[in-house]
């Protein structure tokens, strides 16, 4: 039998440790202020119920490691029925904050069942993969089945109003695709959409040279002359679309948010005034910031959800370059450490598991600080273990929870396997 | 073996994931990087800004005193309720028009407008809000966010005198005003009308600077104030006018329900103790927050209360021009003192000029005692005849007709007096002649004055030939210094000589003593001169004039009295001005001519015929 003490993977643990604790000082500072008695009560309270979730969630992070590992993969399909009710009922049932109808009320905590949801898929969808016998995405059936999976949650995610939770189930499709052996050329291609989609906001020139850079790459790596045209024309459709959306398609005030993004000044009250307000706050920060509770962007609240979705640009105001770069990094070692688990891991289901968890934090940190750093269009999405927010740092632990379980009994795994 | 190859190709895969990664993170790092540190000047200065508030504080408008320091115009703090758009609920606006007792749309439109300016910052929603409606608001602040208030001031007026005209009005700036003057800011009222808006620039003083950090919604936090960084206010210049509050008390009360203009004027300086124009209207009405219905009656009104009648009405100046007249005859030698020219009932050149003074020999002390209109017509006949027009204009200008008196009031008028430039255009060149200009000699024809402009001449009469600019504004006080704006040495018209004026001023105490101003002006107590004048108005009864002075031999003041449609001046104009001399030189009056001037009302007469 493995021991905790032993053959846990300590390295995660400090790292997750150490994000949570960066969280709660930004917390503290973004709600504890010295001028934080002219916010709302319930917002000053923040700090106070984020300790109890770290607490909460240290507790599961343990207790959780007791658990046989079998139950993730055996249970996964039931686990994920029942959250999809969970959604629906939520749907219907739900308490909508900040636009987003992703919330149920248990007295005084609100229960966000996507982030839960994102749990269930991840390990139905990895159940599925991993049991066909012949693991490969050629199978255009198996392909199928497990884009379902994942897109079903999404439907549901974007019926709730929630666009950037909905992006983060979207991204894990072709994670699990690349995974599961799909070409790497193929897999280029599918993600070429979204960047060349990014790019011709700016400017229809850099969508074309990203279409053509890879339309080479594609041809490169799968010498293939239908995907090379494919790829052309994808590429071309895009920047076409694009065109026309921000020309003829979309109404004014939706093309501000968009025009707002490339030129923040643009619109400096209306659309831009968040992108203005991070980026002055990260950019104010210097070197070494402006100390704690320093930070007059962070405390005269020129930040907008400074708790949660611009957290970052709190840890950037008032600990400058030296506290972003750090945070940046102890992600960054977090999500190569939780790589480098699933390379060491020899079975398939929790390889895929532990990549998709990655991939989730992954994404959440890269839209996140990408938002608040002007980066990417501002898409309300929390930064984990360091936003405020009870059930995605439950729901967030517990996937590393997970992840630190399989690895804990990964010799002992493939009996069960 | 599959199996094998599968294996290594998903490791392959996740050291791939690994690359991306961390390649990601790094573009991450490296914007963040780009932000903090090498833009870092610019959001550095940038997060200043945005937090650190500049606060306008209002200068304090300067203060309006009389000649004798009585307190005419002054400030009043005034609450104005603010509105943040970003935490204001607009259902509540049913209840804030309740609570304001206002109409639910002017809320929606004031809201509205709030919000088009500032999203975050407050803006004002109403002002002057009246005591126990802000205590209202204050209790029930509770279910009203993003409402708040600010102190203000507003103007407050001695409730003795009106003299709306003088002090004139202020109203919020406008877009105008702003491309004018860079040094206003949105919502300050500035000076429109009378001295409000001549001295303006030293009324409002300087507004002074306060730096505070305030957070996104504008709330300003009081630990986070920045030390000395702003400048005070500085408090706008007190003025010390000309006016006497007494007089004009008395002379505003003499006007109620009489239509003209009243001036009363130093003759040896210019100062006005007392300027009216009736009708007026009740400038305290506007100050604050604005009164739309009473604003709108005001400018509709068709007797035009907004109009200062004493410095802007052209009126033909009558017969009050007849002595001045004789200056010029007698300068221009023209005419003698004892050039006699009979009337025998008018003026025959290519058609009769009617004078229905009594026929017989005038000489011109007769002349301007008894108003004849033969002795000017066959004066401005020989002025004309001899090709003196011009000169006859240069010199009826030097007395202040005809020209910009630049006193310190908006809008006076120049009036008309002719010379051939000016007939040519008006008539067209050579489309005029002789019958155009003998009606100049008795102030009638192509030729108009204002009141103030017939009481400067007047007064120069008085003064012994000197030029003066009548002026409101003796003294501009701030704690530091003090300055006389107006302060001018008369000038001597040189053409004018004592033998001239004593002759004409002797007419013209005639005048009081038996000619139209023995029934109402003569008394025992003062010795006062003057000379009444019709203004033909060809919409209905003749307006009056009577300027005049006193003391006769040391004058002390001219006192002008217009009255529209008031037919006979000599029992109309003239009583009102007998009064003001004597409130003025003798604090006392004549309680019958003042009932007879408080009941009188203007009747029907023939002044064409008649010799005034």
């Amino acid at each position: 039998m493995a021991s905790i003490q032993k053959d846990l993977d300590w390295t995660s643990v400090l790292l997750w440790i150490g994000l949570s604790i960066i969280g709660l000082i930004a917390i503290y500072s973004a709600t504890q202020g010295p001028v934080s008695e002219f916010l709302p009560t319930f917002i000053q309270n923040n700090f106070w119920k984020q300790l109890l979730f770290v607490g909460i969630s240290l507790g599961l992070l343990f207790g959780i490691q007791f658990i046989n590992p079998t139950i993730f993969k055996n249970f996964s399909y039931v686990a994920y029925a029942v959250s999809l009710l969970l959604m629906v009922y939520t749907l219907f049932f739900g308490q909508e904050i900040n636009g987003a109808k992703s919330w149920l009320r248990f007295g005084g905590f609100g229960l966000q069942s996507s982030e839960f949801m994102k749990i269930t898929t991840i390990l139905a969808a990895a159940n599925f993969l991993t049991s066909r016998r012949n693991l490969a995405t050629e199978q255009i059936r198996y392909a199928l089945v497990s884009f379902l999976i994942i897109f079903v949650p999404t439907l549901l995610v974007i019926a709730q109003n929630d666009f950037g939770t909905a992006i983060i189930f979207l991204a894990l499709i072709p994670v699990i695709l690349f995974w599961s052996g799909l070409p790497y050329g193929v897999a280029l291609l599918m993600v070429s959409p979204a960047i060349i989609l990014y790019l011709s906001v700016f400017s229809w020139v850099y969508g074309l040279i990203a279409m053509g850079i890879i339309t080479a790459g594609v041809l490169f790596l799968q010498r293939s002359k239908w995907l090379t045209i494919v790829s052309v024309i994808m590429g071309s459709a895009t920047v076409v679309v694009v065109q026309l959306a921000l020309t003829k398609i979309l109404q004014p005030h939706q093309v501000a948010r968009v025009i707002a993004f490339t030129n923040p000044s643009y619109d400096p009250t209306g659309a831009g005034w968040n992108v203005i307000q991070a980026k002055t706050a990260i950019g104010s920060g210097g070197w070494t910031g402006k100390g704690f509770l320093e930070g007059t962007q962070t405390q005269l609240r020129f930040l907008p959800e400074q708790w949660t979705d611009f957290i970052f640009c709190v840890v950037g105001e008032e600990f400058g370059f030296l506290g972003a770069s750090i945070l940046i990094m102890v992600f960054m070692l977090f999500l190569l450490r939780l790589l480098q688990l699933s390379i060491n891991h020899k079975n398939p289901f929790a390889q895929l598991v532990t990549l998709s968890v990655a991939a989730v934090y992954f994404m959440h940190f890269f839209i996140n600080v990408g938002s608040a750093t002007a980066l990417l269009p501002v898409i309300g999405i929390p930064l984990p273990f360091i936003s405020y927010g009870g059930s995605a740092f439950i729901a967030n632990t517990l996937m590393l929870a997970i992840c630190l379980n399989m690895d804990l009994y990964k010799r002992e795994f493939s009996i069960y396997s | 073996m599959n199996d094998i190859r599968n294996q290594h190709r998903t490791q392959l895969s996740l050291r791939v994931m690994q690359v991306l990664f961390a390649t990601l993170c790094l573009v991450v790092l490296g914007r963040v990087f780009y932000l903090q540190v090498i833009e870092y000047e610019k959001y550095s200065m940038q997060g200043e800004r945005n937090s650190i508030r500049q606060e306008i504080i209002p200068s304090a408008r300067g203060l309006v005193y009389d000649r004798k320091g009585e307190l005419l115009v002054s400030n009043e703090p005034i609450f104005t309720l603010t509105v943040n758009p970003a935490t204001y609920d607009t259902s509540n606006n049913k209840l804030l028009a309740k609570l304001l007792d206002v109409e639910v749309s002017q809320i929606r439109e004031q809201v509205k407008t709030a919000r088009r300016y500032s999203w975050y910052r407050s803006s004002p929603l109403l002002s002057d809000i009246d005591f126990t409606q802000f205590a209202v608001i204050q209790q029930n602040l509770w279910q009203l966010p993003g409402i708040g208030h600010q102190l203000e001031s507003k103007r407050t007026y001695t409730d003795k005198i009106n003299a709306s005209h003088i002090f004139g009005y202020l109203r919020e700036a406008d877009t105008k005003d702003f491309e004018n003057n860079t040094s206003l800011f949105l919502g300050d009222k500035i000076g429109k009308s009378g001295l409000e808006l001549i001295y303006e620039e030293r009324l409002r003083g300087e507004s002074g600077l306060e730096f505070k950090r305030v957070n996104a919604y504008g709330q300003a936090l009081g630990s986070f104030v920045v030390e000395n960084e702003g400048t005070n206010p500085i408090a706008g210049a007190n003025i010390i006018t000309t006016i006497d509050a007494d007089l004009q008390a008395f002379a505003e009360d003499l006007m109620i329900d009489k239509t003209g203009a009243i001036i009363v004027m130093n003759p040896n300086t210019g100062a006005i103790l007392t300027m009216v124009s009736s009708p007026n209207y009740q400038v305290d009405r506007l100050a604050g927050r604005l009164d739309r219905t009473y604003w709108a009656h005001i400018n509709s009104d068709s007797t035009r209360p907004l109009f200062n009648r004493a410095v802007s009405s052209r009126q033909p100046p009558g017969s009050t021009f007849k002595p001045l007249m004789g200056l010029i005859g007698l300068e221009e030698g023209l005419i003698t003192p004892t050039t006699n020219i009979p009337n025998t009932g008018g003026y025959q050149r290519g058609r009769l000029y009617r004078d229905i003074a009594p026929k017989g020999d005038y000489n011109l002390e007769k002349a301007i005692t008894f108003s004849s209109n033969t002795y000017f017509y066959k004066l401005m006949d020989d002025i004309a005849s001899s090709g003196r027009l011009n000169i006859w204009s240069e010199r009826v200008k030097d007395f202040g007709l005809g020209i910009d008196l630049e006193i310190d009031l908006p809008s006076a008028t120049t009036g008309i007096v002719p010379d051939s430039a000016f007939l040519d255009r008006w008539f067209g060149v050579r489309k005029w002649g002789l019958g155009d200009l003998i009606n100049l000699g008795i102030g009638q024809g192509v030729m108009s004055v204002s009141p103030l402009q017939i009481a400067t001449m007047t007064s120069a009469i008085a003064n012994g030939g000197y030029r003066i600019t009548p002026y409101l504004v003796e003294q501009l006080e701030t704690p530091y210094s003090t300055n006389f704006p107006n302060k001018r040495n008369p000038s001597k018209i040189e053409w004018v000589q004592k033998k001239h004026l004593d002759l004409v001023k002797k007419g013209m105490r005639g005048v009081v003593q038996e000619g139209s101003g023995r029934f109402y002006v003569k008394n025992d107590s003062i010795a006062i001169a003057g000379k009444t004048g019709t203004a033909q108005n060809p919409h209905g009864y003749s307006h009056g004039w009577f300027t005049s002075f006193a003391p006769f031999e040391n004058p002390e003041i001219v006192v002008t009295v217009f009255l529209e449609n008031a037919g006979f001046a000599s029992i109309s104009a003239a009583p009102i001005a007998r009064l003001l001399h004597e409130y003025y030189l003798r604090d006392t009056y004549n309680s019958y001519v003042y009932n007879y001037v408080k009941n009188w009302e203007p009747r029907e007469d023939n002044s064409n015929q008649t010799a005034e």
